[in-house]
């Protein structure tokens, strides 16, 4: 006996005040978690149908709940250690499901695992393995929140979480424990009946507090919207997006009873991390104050006193936040939900916004200028009118038609493709794809310029875009949708990957001479450009202004980037968020950009990308309170001590080109893949 | 206060305009229009004026059937309801023209206030207000930027040349025509769109107003300017090119 | 009816003589001869200043009434005028004031100003602009009645004025004080306690382009000379340089004056859309592609700290 196995000793023989004190503990406990579970699910039924909510295609579904729920791979992946424990515990309960249905119906001598038996004692093993790793996996948690205390938890302690460890560790203890007694022990009894009492306290815990999560998230991830960030349909006359309580539709309810108070969002957020109001944890914990204190049919505004307006103004829309949450709680509907409700009513004022609505209201373009400006850069630059017969619709964007940073993206794009021989035209009627206006939730605006475009583009017989700017490609490929049937569309770095072999690699490091690195605003590109004579300014004016002035720049002037006199020229690339969380690209520009030099990495890269602080319609916006997203990103970027950024959208590319200019003189060069592909080309003859 | 906004459906600014055939008038086919500005300023110190004081706000335009988009965008932004003159033939119309369709229009309603904006963006006569009173034998004050109720009738503030600003007083009812800049336009909502589908626009037209259109002024001939607008760069030693900048600002911009 | 009357503004002494060049153009043309007329005491020296040209007859339309315009006394007052006279054209400089006026004035004859005139052809056909600058349209005016015109400022060139002899008619004119129902203030000057660059109507703005902040009172130098407000793009105001308000462009303030003079800007697009509505915008760059080029009028491609000061000496000279 003593070298062989314990076995887990189960009581036998309850006697009947015994099996009623069980049952009444049991139907207490029941009865407790039904009076709240009950309450909370019925909230979430009575919320609004979801508009356009298709369960089809199931198979995404099914995938990322095994995934996501049952793998818990999205919980190890963004917080490993914190992660893997709360895998143990989840994985724990699952194991325990059969065992806690045995332990149950012991009491009433109807137990069906024989601890004694072969399958039974090999299943009590099985569990007691994952009983181990939870015990430990909690006590770690433990240990994190009440003594390590990360700060996206908040300042407060939760007394609860600890108590709710405590019984998840005594409920683990107290089975592990079971295998070290004898079964007519008075012990394996008393062991028994604490299992039995640590089990029915935690049961009723759960509704009331964030472990609601334990039943609710594993249906939030499987009843997801479908696609990342989606901004869910309008339905009929009289939604105008989330304005007060019978807005709230049913997958926003489940989410915000979901939320399991993890800070994840808010740890990733880049306004929660830049000291802005905006913090996406509490956002959703106002959502589900609103439902507990008025409920779903409320007509009570949803801004004011739960959540604030000023803060809902300052979401990026970077997904960061959404990408993060491991119990499928998607906040960019939520955010621009808000925004649509406090824009389609009217409620919103801000001078910025105002501007920019009115400005597409009439006009073409986000920024306001005449389409004439437009027509003058694609005559000067020789761009081809898209006539029907071209492969592709060169899709330019506000940025790419007026910025003239954006030009010269889109210059050098250009130059690839003609390089590459694929044929491609400009829609002369393009308008603005109402990105930002989308974002800020303002849609006649959107639909406005969604119609418009479409009909521009059947007219034209479009059938491929490609474009440098991915807010465009996301909102033409999936927002455009609502309105009906848009062209393939693919970002120019998928392009520009797709033929990577048949361009040239940069031989040397550094410049090309006849490509300027993008310059701060207001800097006098002479200084930046680099010119093979440096010092030639002086006798003849007319090298003055193309040289470089040193003399009166002491300090290297902006943007000038420092050349590596031998290696490849290290490049950082910047994911920008509607390329890489948004559309899943992260390679190709990567690709691209590594036939220029050598590429190192930010701290925060791939799908962990922090924000340019440019989405969302920000840019359009004044200026930010607290510190600027873009300076914090541009402050990463450079301690990289690449010599060069690239970045593959070109409002990363402003943001980044502002900030680079108020930084510092030792700012590394800033180009687009596009023209870090450009420039290893030969010299093309004038057209 | 009942107040009357007559706005005008104008080519948008930013589109490319093209003499027609005829060359009498531009090409009015594939071209898009929009509110006059200076008229969306009216209508939102109308909507003020209501917000502040109560009342009603009706806009009336005249012109063909496409103003009806232009009617109900203002319906969207919170008119209460409209009348459209509705006449193909405001091209041939000078600005006496159109004043007595709207005077015509106008004059059963008896409003407090009519409003208008300064002047249209097409044709840029900046008249039409002012005759509207004149017919209407109501006082007026142009190029107004901002408007207060008083208890005997209005203080409006008027814009003079060169930074120079005006109060007038003026008792109701009264014509006032409004210069642009002068508030913050609000923008166009959803919500206002599908509310604006439910409001009246009564519909007129040019023969049940008893007007004719014979012009007084008539324009012949549209054409191209000149010379457009190119940078001029100025040569020379910086010496030189201030000199020379300084005789353009003299001559040219004026400002000197 | 016959004749040509220009009608005069106290106060606007070049663009009454301007109306006076398109007068006698109109005579040129019609061969009938000119008057003019102009409110105010026959005696005051801002009459004389007016009147200082020939046509030797002056009309000095007076009455205490007419001593703060109003538009309900300058209609009564002008059409009992031109009843008297029936011309058959009337000038009027196209100016704040007779924009007031006039159009009523004209409705009471059953006419239609043809307002900001830009040229008179033969004919006589009137040029003005349509759709703001982008057409030009010529007017004909067939019918009997006078016909109303308003000239454009600096669309025909004025002599400088001479002395000269000439006679003053005076002309009083019947206003009851009932026809008078707006009751004007005086004249003020926009609020100048803040910085309003919106309404500033000459602005001299800086960029990076002047590299330190010590150099800035170059600038400044050449505002002041100008009477011009300083603004700047954004990269002055974030270092501190310039306070926040100042700042031009998409983050800051829309401008539209009549003449923004951009000192080493180069012109990206967050600052181009705050300025683009200025009606006249010069740029001094040194490089000659920056996009400020592309949407300048007069531009000088060159080293600031050699234009900036020859500049602001140039304007000195001119404005002694």
């Amino acid at each position: 006996m003593l070298f062989s196995l314990p076995t887990l000793a189960e009581p036998q023989h309850f006697s009947l005040a015994e099996k009623l004190l069980f049952a009444a503990m049991a139907v207490a406990s029941a009865w407790l978690f039904w009076r709240r579970f009950g309450l909370v699910l019925n909230k979430i039924l009575k919320s609004k149908k979801d508009p356009g909510f298709h369960l089809l295609p199931i198979g995404k579904r099914v995938w990322d709940f095994f995934w996501e729920v049952l793998c818990q791979a999205k919980v190890i992946r963004e917080r490993p250690l914190p992660g893997l424990a709360h895998a143990f515990v989840f994985w724990a309960f699952c194991a325990f499901a059969l065992v806690t249905l045995n332990h149950c119906a012991v009491a009433f001598g109807i137990g069906f695992l024989n601890p004694a038996g072969p399958i039974g004692g090999l299943y009590y093993y099985f569990a007691a393995v994952f009983a181990l790793f939870c015990a430990v996996g909690i006590a770690g948690l433990f240990i994190r929140r009440f003594l390590v205390r990360p700060k996206w938890l908040g300042e407060k302690l939760s007394w609860e979480s600890g108590f709710i460890a405590f019984l998840i560790f005594a409920l683990m203890a107290t089975y592990l424990a079971s295998f070290f007694v004898f079964r007519a022990d008075p012990s394996a009894r008393t062991l028994w009946w604490l299992h039995t009492l640590a089990l029915l306290t935690f049961l009723p815990i759960i509704p009331y507090t964030k472990h609601l999560h334990l039943v609710l998230s594993p249906a939030t991830v499987f009843l997801s919207r479908g696609s990342f960030a989606q901004i869910p349909p309008l339905s009929g006359d009289e939604d105008f997006g989330l304005v007060a309580g019978t807005d709230l539709t049913q997958l926003v309810s489940l989410q915000a009873y979901s939320c399991v108070e993890c800070g994840r969002c808010t740890e990733h957020c880049p306004a929660a991390n830049t000291g802005k109001l905006l913090n996406p944890k509490e956002i959703i914990l106002g959502v589900r104050a609103y439902l507990n204190d008025l409920g779903p049919s409320s007509d009570q505004p949803l801004l004011g006193k739960y959540n604030q307006q000023e803060a809902v103004f300052q979401c990026t829309t970077c997904g960061a936040c959404e990408f993060q949450c491991p119990v499928g709680i998607e906040h960019v509907p939520i955010l621009v939900g808000l925004r649509r409700g406090a824009v389609n009513t009217g409620a919103w004022e801000d001078q910025y916004g105002s501007k920019l609505f009115l400005a597409l209201e009439r006009g073409s373009n986000a920024l306001g200028l005449s389409p004439a400006e437009r027509d003058k850069f694609i005559q000067k630059q020789q761009l081809p009118i898209f006539d029907g017969t071209q492969e592709y619709c060169l899709w330019l964007g506000c940025m790419g038609g007026y910025d003239p940073k954006g030009r010269e993206i889109v210059a050098a794009f250009a130059r690839v493709m003609n390089y590459l021989g694929t044929s491609y035209g400009i829609l002369r009627k393009e308008k603005c794809t109402g990105d930002p206006v989308r974002r800020l939730g303002n849609d006649l605006v959107f639909q406005q310029l969604a119609e418009a475009n479409l009909e521009a583009l059947a007219q034209n017989k479009v059938k491929r875009i490609v474009s440098i700017c991915p807010h465009c490609v996301r909102t033409i490929q999936e927002d455009w949708k609502e309105y009906g049937t848009p062209p393939e569309i693919e970002h120019h770095s998928e392009f520009l990957a797709r033929f990577a072999d048949k361009l040239p690699r940069a031989v040397g490091p550094g410049f090309s001479p006849d490509i300027k690195p993008t310059e701060a605003e207001g800097t006098l590109a002479p200084e930046v450009r680099p010119s093979t004579s440096p010092h030639s300014h002086g006798s003849n004016p007319e090298s003055s202004v193309t040289g470089h002035d040193f003399s009166r720049a002491e300090k290297p002037p902006i943007g000038t980037g420092t050349l590596a006199p031998e290696g490849p020229e290290k490049i950082v690339f910047h994911d920008p968020c509607y390329l890489g969380r948004y559309r899943n690209v992260y390679d190709q520009p990567r690709t691209v950009a590594s036939l220029a030099g050598e590429l190192v990495e930010a701290p925060r890269h791939r799908e962990r990308s922090f924000c340019c602080g440019a989405g969302g319609g920000l840019s359009f916006l004044g200026e930010e309170t607290g510190e600027r997203v873009s300076h914090v990103r541009a402050a990463e970027l450079v301690a990289t001590g690449a010599q060069t950024v690239a970045t593959a959208c070109p409002f990363c590319n402003s943001m980044f080109r502002d900030a680079f200019a108020s930084t510092g003189a030792t700012s590394p060069q800033l180009f687009d893949i596009a023209q870090l592909a450009a420039r290893s080309l030969p010299p093309s003859e004038p057209r | 206060m009942k107040i009357i906004v007559a706005i005008k459906q104008v080519p948008d600014r930013d589109a490319q305009v093209r003499i027609d055939a005829a060359g009498k008038w531009i090409e009015e086919s594939d071209l898009q229009f929009a509110l006059n500005e200076s008229d969306a300023y009216a209508l939102e110190e109308a909507l003020q004026l209501k917000e502040k004081h109560g009342g009603e706000v009706i806009v009336l335009s005249a012109g063909p059937e496409r103003v009806g988009q232009t009617i109900r965008e203002a319906l969207a932004k919170g008119a209460d309801r409209a009348i459209h003159i509705v006449c193909d033939d405001l091209g041939l119309r000078d600005a006496l023209g159109v004043a007595r369709l709207l005077a015509a229009a106008v004059k059963p309603e008896n409003p407090d206030l009519i409003l208008t904006g300064l002047q249209s963006e097409d044709l840029g006569q900046g008249q039409t207000g002012v005759i509207v009173a004149e017919l209407l034998n109501l006082p007026h004050a142009s190029l107004i930027l901002h408007v207060e109720k008083t208890y005997t009738g209005l203080t409006v503030k008027r814009e003079l040349e060169e930074g120079w600003f005006q109060t007038i007083e003026l008792p109701t009812p009264a014509v006032l025509t409004i210069q642009s800049g002068g508030n913050k336009l609000r923008y166009a909502t959803l919500m206002g769109i599908k509310r604006a589908k439910t409001k009246e626009v009564r519909r007129a037209t040019a023969a049940e107003l008893a007007v004719d259109a014979a012009p007084v002024a008539v324009l012949e001939r549209v054409s191209l300017p000149q010379k457009q607008k190119s940078t001029q760069i100025l040569p020379g030693t910086p010496k030189e090119a201030a000199a020379a900048l300084v005789e353009k600002l003299k001559f040219e911009v004026r400002v000197l | 009816m016959s004749g040509i009357l220009v009608v005069q503004e106290a106060g606007r002494n070049r663009i009454s003589f301007e109306a006076l060049a398109a007068g006698r153009v109109l005579a040129h043309f019609t061969g009938q001869p000119m008057q003019t007329a102009a409110v105010g005491d026959p005696n005051s020296t801002v009459f004389v200043e007016i009147s200082g040209q020939s046509p030797a007859a002056a009309y000095a339309v007076q009455h205490p009434l007419l001593e703060n315009y109003t538009s309900d006394g300058y209609v009564v007052a002008f059409e009992q005028l031109i009843r008297k006279l029936e011309p058959s054209f009337i000038v009027f400089p196209h100016t704040y004031q007779s924009r007031d006026y006039v159009p009523r004035l004209a409705t009471r004859f059953g006419q239609v100003l043809i307002g900001d005139i830009t040229g008179i052809e033969a004919g006589p056909t009137f040029v003005r602009q349509l759709f703001q600058g982008k057409m030009t349209g010529s007017y004909r005016h067939p019918g009997d009645g006078p016909c109303f015109l308003s000239i454009q400022a600096g669309a025909f060139r004025a002599d400088p004025p001479q002395a000269g002899t000439f006679t003053i008619l005076p002309f009083e004119p019947e206003i009851p004080a009932s026809a008078i129902r707006t009751k004007p203030g005086a004249p003020f000057r926009g609020s100048a306690q803040t910085v309003d660059l919106g309404s500033a109507q000459l602005i001299v703005s800086v960029g990076r382009g002047i590299k330190e902040a010590d150099n800035l009172p170059l600038v400044q130098d050449l505002a002041t000379a100008l009477g011009a407000e300083i603004a700047a793009s954004r990269p002055i105001c974030d270092n501190g340089w310039l306070p926040m308000e100042r700042q031009v462009g998409s983050s800051g303030q829309t401008v539209a004056p009549k003449l923004y003079l951009a000192v080493g800007i180069s012109g990206a697009i967050q600052h181009l859309v705050g300025m683009k509505g200025s009606q006249c915008i010069v740029a001094i760059n040194k490089d000659p592609d920056a996009p400020i080029f592309e949407v300048a009028d007069y531009g000088i491609v060159g080293d600031l700290f050699e234009v900036v000061p020859a500049l602001t000496e140039a304007i000195k000279a001119a404005r002694q």
